[in-house]
């Protein structure tokens, strides 16, 4: 089970702030999963994003290619900033 | 001149003398306008030594050649002055709607100097310059200032920039306060205002900034516009949830100070997100002159009514480090800050560092006075009591008006005093991003983010994604590049909010059509880098020792973060300070060689 917690304007497209996947082996793989489950998940993503495994961004892991497994946290943020 | 108007107004108030002072194009093209003007004009006029306090230091107020223009977010201006503080320079910046009048007003700044022996104000509409009586207004808070000089001046559209209790009684933390929300805030400028017994400044301006090639500066204009429209970031995330969005984002990244600064996870960060404020309070939006942004937030709570703010810093200052989770004690607290005209960060930084020398056995109950709460972590009555007993130096309020640093040294706990050359640290862990650390440790004007905001490429990605732990020479690169682009912002008469959506050649690209000139991108990071020098140049001759000064509480350089996805982790800072002096082409002690000073 990969536990995923949403932020900013995922949190209106999923209904919640957390939620526990299934059977994604890559980041890639359970943005695909959330994306069938919640129409235009990934729209909300395409002028970027900001996803942490575990805390860490994956752009310095491996990308969207990043490994995860059971009992991993990972966090999903659109494009946000301020200051 | 274009886009500057080449005069500014010199007003004494020892002498009452107003003056009105030309500047020209050879300067400007050296310094820009606003905070480079600003530097200029004190390190020609000023000793540096002088007392922040006293008549001698001076108090320049200007918005810059963008001020007042369609520029997007073109209604910044600077307070430059010595700061009580730090004793070095600041420079606090504010939006709103006050400097682009005080631009169209047909003046690039406002130099105070003296100091009044009577409680004063000074009205300017275009060309009429007054020094009133405000014995009237001595004392009173931020709402009924303006709403007795709104009054007073028969004018509903006056902007108004004052200090309130706050900077009366001189305390170092107080803000210049503008547009009844907007704060000047770093550094303790509002106590300098008080010291020359100015309560407010009150601006009408009608006139257009002149601009060298409207119609190209128009189109220039558009084109900026709508980049930061299409932007995630300026159009989609700062609109809709405020800075305050960045609650989770640097929480979930292990960097959200808490209890001052003894983590970096907050467990109840959530509810005082941008997110939550969002669902509980928010009622619009609430964007200063030319903004296309619109980031403030309007809330409204039962107690208070409608409120501004607050804004990400003011919730981790007045929140999180202090132990405080519960957002509507946060809005409330805020909104005090600004009724007395304090400085949110260094407010609740000084009450941070008086919650752990209680935590440690330092600072004892029978300190505090009768009926005082306890300054236990997460106590909410702390936030009301101690800064109302702050803002009037009432009681062991007198004590936390000295700001963090020296209320940590009166108490022998100088190592609790999370800040750099005593200036109150913002909302960030450096542990969790090294170049923010370098970036504190060398800003000038102490521990400030806005001035070298690493966060944006070590956390948020922008202009490009950096390991918040790589401490390469591609990142002391990227430092030296924000703090010189911010300067030109800053100069600009810009906010800093436009680096989501702008690069470099934009700014350059707007700077060139309003003013008439041709420079190139480098150019204006020369004159970033001039600014830069020259501020640093202020704190040597004001007694800087690079050596001891220029570094980071002891915490962040010996503590390991406790937990989180920064466990463990300290700040490398002596690995990366010798390599910043290097590249700034400074000496190996931090001062700056004179042949660097001649360009």
């Amino acid at each position: 089970m990969i536990h995923v917690r949403v932020y900013a304007m995922l949190i209106d497209l999923v209904g919640s702030r957390t939620l526990e996947v299934e059977g994604a082996r890559t980041v890639k793989e359970l943005l695909d999963i959330l994306d069938s489950r919640y129409h235009g998940f990934k729209k909300e993503l395409e002028k970027g994003f900001l996803i942490l495994v575990n805390g860490v961004n994956v752009l310095h892991l491996n990308g969207l290619d990043t490994e995860i497994k059971d009992g991993d946290t990972v966090v999903i943020f659109p494009p946000v900033g301020g200051g | 001149m274009y886009g500057n108007w080449g005069k500014f107004l010199r007003v004494n108030l020892t002498t009452k003398e107003i003056k009105v002072e030309t500047w020209d194009e050879e300067l400007a093209k050296k310094w820009l306008g606003s905070r480079g003007l600003g530097i200029y004009l004190l390190l020609k006029e000023m000793d540096p030594k002088v007392d922040p306090l006293s008549p001698e230091n001076k108090l320049i107020i200007a918005p810059g050649p963008l001020s007042g223009t369609s520029a997007p977010t073109g209604g910044r201006y600077n307070v430059i002055t010595k700061s009580p503080l730090t004793g070095y320079i600041t420079f606090a910046n504010s939006g709103g709607f006050f400097g682009a009048e005080l631009k169209r007003a047909g003046y690039d700044a406002l130099v105070i100097e003296g100091a009044s022996e009577k409680p004063v104000y000074i009205y300017i509409k275009d060309e009429t310059v007054e020094i009133r009586d405000a014995s009237h207004l001595w004392g009173k808070i931020m709402s009924e200032t303006q709403e007795t000089l709104k009054k007073e001046l028969k004018d509903e559209n006056i902007k108004v920039a004052w200090i309130g209790p706050a900077g009366e009684k001189l305390v170092k933390i107080a803000a210049i306060m503008n547009d009844i929300h907007r704060a000047a805030g770093r550094g303790g400028p509002g106590a300098v205002m008080g010291s020359k017994k100015l309560k407010a400044i009150a601006v009408r301006g009608t006139k257009d900034v002149p601009i060298a090639n409207k119609e190209k500066f128009m189109l220039t204009i558009r084109e900026k516009i709508n980049k930061l429209r299409a932007d995630p970031v300026a159009g989609g995330g700062l609109p809709k949830y405020g800075t305050a969005v960045l609650v989770n984002i640097i929480n979930e990244n292990g960097l959200y100070p808490a209890r001052n600064f003894q983590t970096g996870v907050f467990q109840y960060a959530y509810e005082q997100s941008g997110e939550a404020m969002a669902d509980k309070y928010l009622i619009r939006n609430h964007p200063c002159f030319a903004c296309p942004i619109g980031c403030a937030r309007m809330n409204k709570l039962p107690t208070i009514g409608v409120t501004e703010g607050p804004e990400y810093e003011s919730i981790f200052a007045l929140g999180s480090n202090l132990g405080i989770s519960d957002l509507a004690s946060i809005i409330e607290a805020n909104h005090m800050c600004d009724e007395y005209g304090l400085d949110t960060i260094s407010t609740g930084g000084t009450l941070a560092t008086a919650m752990e020398l209680y935590e440690k056995g330092l600072l004892k109950d029978s300190e505090l006075g009768k009926s005082a709460p306890p300054l236990r972590w997460g106590n909410t009555e702390v936030l009301h009591y101690y800064i109302e007993k702050l803002a009037k130096r009432e009681g062991f309020g007198d004590k936390l008006a000295e700001g963090g640093y020296r209320l940590a040294k009166m108490y022998n706990g100088e190592q609790y005093f999370m800040g750099v050359k005593k200036l109150e640290l913002p909302a960030y862990d450096p542990r969790g991003a090294e170049g923010h650390g370098l970036g504190y440790a060398t800003n000038n004007r102490g521990g400030c983010h806005i001035k070298n905001y690493m966060i944006s490429p070590e956390i948020l990605g922008y202009p490009k994604k950096m390991d918040p732990h790589d401490i390469s020479d591609d990142k002391v690169k990227m430092l030296i590049l924000f703090q010189d682009l911010t300067a030109i912002i800053d100069s600009a008469g810009l906010c800093l909010f436009t680096i989501f959506g702008l690069g470099p050649d934009d700014y350059r690209d707007m700077l060139n059509a309003a003013l008439g000139w041709n420079l190139t991108t480098e150019e204006y990071l020369k004159i970033g880098e001039r600014i830069w020098n020259a501020e640093r140049l202020f704190n040597l001759k004001a007694g800087l020792d690079p050596k001891s000064e220029d570094t980071l509480p002891k915490r962040f350089l010996e503590e390991p973060m406790p937990e989180g996805p920064n466990k463990g982790r300290t700040v490398r800072l002596k690995e990366m300070l010798p390599r910043y002096y290097a590249l700034r082409g400074w000496s190996e002690d931090g001062r700056i060689p004179e042949e660097k000073l001649k360009n």
